[in-house]
């Protein structure tokens, strides 16, 4: 049975390949690379700042996770330290974000549950984060926030008191939904034991993020390699150990209390001084890796400079490839009825992940070809199509 | 049959007065849940948007009809015409203007239990007709859900006959003057609810139209006039059982009448019918909203080890109150 690449249940052409048995899966091949949109190579053309609003449009939703990890990357290489003020109006950001995809992926859940009343509510109070996100960086979404050297612009003055008041609305609303998800009956009998992954298939297959932690397995990049200010203010690290979609719920509720919190003290403990400094547009030659926990887990940026005014490559693992095989995993042995619910439970971007790999026998790893070939080539496979 | 129960049949309270009603209930219906979900719902056609459910049902009827190749062309065509008969005929049953409905018969109880069986039947046959992927698994989710809520709607609506003795919906209604049988039987008012939820493939009984695992279930392939008439039956229905449980449960159109002139009885019995009928409703839009949709495998053991044993210890309670 097919699974997409369009289907209701997918926002994101994704392609799964289902072995049914009778109503029963026994097997999940996923096909990706529906939407591979050639960002990589995009980043080689453009400048090292433009190359912050490429890399932020990776992902809609953890946009600030993407700029974070690029631009710590790219600051490895420069001999520059970011300004203390800097790294907590970061912190602020990146959790304000994680609250907010959280409460999305809370949202998407009561959505393909059937239980779309707990959509509407949450994603209501999704929207006071958003307004959040918006008084500090100027944009809701893409908030080309995060800069080579700091941020973009200051932390606003005055705001502290709606952060605050905000964030208590958003910890007793999370308190009420967590209530809720664990009574409502309808809803509890589709997400307990749905899912079900151990902690040796998840050592096996190396998810990261939530789905990792729900195993019970305690890994958080920010507490084990500190970025930001992640240092001085760090999160406890929420794990459960059943490993379904309940305790997925359960991490995730967990975690935007957390992240409040973290909010509240970093707004509190904020550092005068300046907010960014300035950096050359040249990088240093060099290579660097740089880790953030992103919303969906980690989130990996390799960047290679030669000297020059634009990076010589950038690789992005986005915390999807992770998790994609971990997912198919999960859904084996359940029903067809629940491949939307379990498939939302690890928080799916397809968008982020989707890369392409050619592979030929006989040629080495990695081979080069000039535009002129690939145009012929591609004539001739298309005439060879046609002939079919 | 003279002039007057023809223009009672067609017009009022018979055909237009519940069409009427069931484009009210879509948008009520759509207009509570979404106040309950924290949304404003339809505002735009008509005031508070009340025209809304009529304008689309004029938008699809007057688009183009796709009809998919492999379909069954004559039962896609015809179909649905009877689909819509099987709620249309059946609210001719239900008393409004008195305790007599416009058509009656001492055995009419057993005519709505067909009505009921011979809509799912529809539902399925035009499911199969229009051969979509997703439309034959909703088929199979709608049978399943079908067989496994017959039982306890039937012995929900055999209680209040065997309370009333009679099997015409009139009997029941007009036995109910002293007391209403959802006093009497309030397990059985709820058991009707419920199996009218599963009926009506409403939350948390929408499996066979769950629009995020098998996009509009067995509606998938419909479009244009086809799809406007299904919509508008299933709106229909949603009012026809309504109305059925205020004539099995909440004693019809009875409530106190000040007047002895027939015609001012028929106006209060009219408003009484009117108020019953919406507070069903309100009760069936809030327990849809509230709820997330089960699995047909929950669903199934739901109906069968919870709700059968219950109707039936209710029907037994019934038959001891009655015989004893």
């Amino acid at each position: 049975m097919p699974f997409g690449p369009i289907h209701p249940s997918l926002k994101e052409p994704e392609y799964f390949k289902l072995i049914l048995e009778g109503e029963r899966i026994v097997q999940v091949v996923p096909r990706i690379g529906y939407v591979h949109r050639g960002i990589e190579r995009a980043a080689q053309e453009r400048t090292w700042v433009k190359n912050i609003y490429l890399f932020e449009r990776i992902c809609g939703i953890c946009s600030f996770a993407h700029s974070l990890g690029y631009t710590h990357a790219v600051e490895n290489l420069t001999a520059f330290e970011v300004p203390k003020r800097a790294k907590y109006i970061r912190l602020i950001v990146a959790e304000l974000e994680r609250i907010h995809s959280h409460l999305l992926w809370l949202g998407l859940v009561g959505h393909w549950a059937g239980f779309d009343t707990l959509f509407m509510w949450v994603w209501k109070d999704r929207e006071r984060v958003l307004d959040l996100e918006e008084a500090i960086t100027g944009n809701r979404v893409h908030k080309s926030y995060s800069t080579i050297g700091g941020v973009r612009m200051d932390f606003p003055d005055g705001i502290a008191a709606k952060i605050k008041s905000d964030l208590e609305y958003i910890e007793k609303r999370v308190d009420y939904y967590e209530t809720l998800v664990q009574s409502e009956e309808t809803f509890s009998v589709r997400t307990k034991g749905v899912g079900r992954i151990t902690q040796e298939t998840a050592r096996k297959l190396c998810p990261v993020g939530p789905l990792l932690r729900c195993t019970g397995i305690a890994r958080d990049v920010r507490v084990e390699d500190p970025y930001a200010a992640y240092d001085e203010v760090p999160p406890r690290v929420q794990t459960s150990n059943d490993g379904d979609i309940a305790s997925l719920l359960k991490i995730r509720l967990n975690e935007i209390r957390e992240s409040s919190w973290m909010i509240k003290t970093a707004v509190e403990r904020l550092p005068l001084g300046p907010y960014k400094v300035s950096v050359p547009r040249v990088v240093p030659q060099g290579e660097s890796t740089f880790h953030v926990e992103a919303p969906r887990g980690e989130l990996f940026y390799f960047v290679k400079s030669k000297g020059g005014s634009s990076p010589e490559r950038v690789k992005v693992r986005s915390s999807t490839v992770a998790n994609i095989l971990t997912a198919t995993e999960m859904l084996k042995g359940h029903t067809l009825a629940d491949v939307p619910i379990v498939l939302t439970g690890m928080d799916p971007c397809f968008g982020c992940m989707d890369r392409i790999s050619v592979v030929e026998a006989g040629k080495p790893k990695s081979w080069s070809i000039s535009g002129e070939d690939l145009r012929k080539y591609g004539i001739e496979y298309y005439k060879g199509r046609k002939s079919r | 049959m003279n002039l007057l129960q023809v223009s009672q049949l067609l017009l009022f309270p018979g055909l237009t007065f519940f069409v009427w009603l069931a484009f009210l209930f879509e948008w009520l219906d759509r207009k509570t849940s979404a106040r309950m979900q924290g949304r404003l719902g339809p505002v735009v056609t008509g005031p508070f948007g009340i025209l809304q459910p009529v304008a689309d049902f004029f938008k699809l009827a007057s688009k183009e009809e796709i009809i998919p190749a492999h379909s069954d062309t004559f039962v896609l065509r015809w179909g649905p015409a009877l689909y819509f008969a099987a709620p249309a005929i059946g609210i001719a049953f239900i008393p409004v203007l008195g305790f007599q409905g416009i058509l009656n018969h001492p055995l009419d109880l057993l005519f709505m239990l067909f009505i009921l069986a011979f809509s799912t039947l529809m539902a399925a046959m035009l499911g199969y007709a229009s051969a979509g992927r997703f439309s034959t698994i909703a088929v199979g989710r709608l049978v399943v859900q079908y067989t496994s809520y017959e039982v306890p709607l039937i012995l929900s609506m055999i209680t209040p006959a065997i309370l009333a003795k009679s099997y015409s919906i009139q009997g029941i209604a007009s036995a109910q003057g002293s007391m209403w049988y959802i006093v009497l039987a309030p397990i059985a008012f709820a058991v009707f609810i419920i199996a009218a939820l599963a009926e009506l493939e409403k939350p948390p009984f929408d499996i066979p139209s769950a629009k995020t695992e098998i996009v509009g279930g067995w509606m998938t392939e419909f479009s244009g006039n086809t799809l406007a008439y299904v919509k508008l039956t299933k709106s229909l229905s949603y009012v026809f059982l309504s109305a059925l449980a205020v004539s099995l449960f909440l004693g019809g159109p009875s409530g106190p009448v000040v007047s002895s002139a027939a015609y001012v009885q028929s106006v209060f019995y009219a408003i009484y019918f009117l108020v019953k009928l919406f507070a069903v409703g309100f009760l069936i839009f809030a327990i849809k909203t509230a709820l997330a949709r089960v699995r047909i495998d929950q669903a199934t053991r739901l109906f069968w080890t919870i709700i059968t044993p219950l109707s039936l210890a209710q029907l037994a309670v019934a038959i001891v109150l009655v015989f004893r």
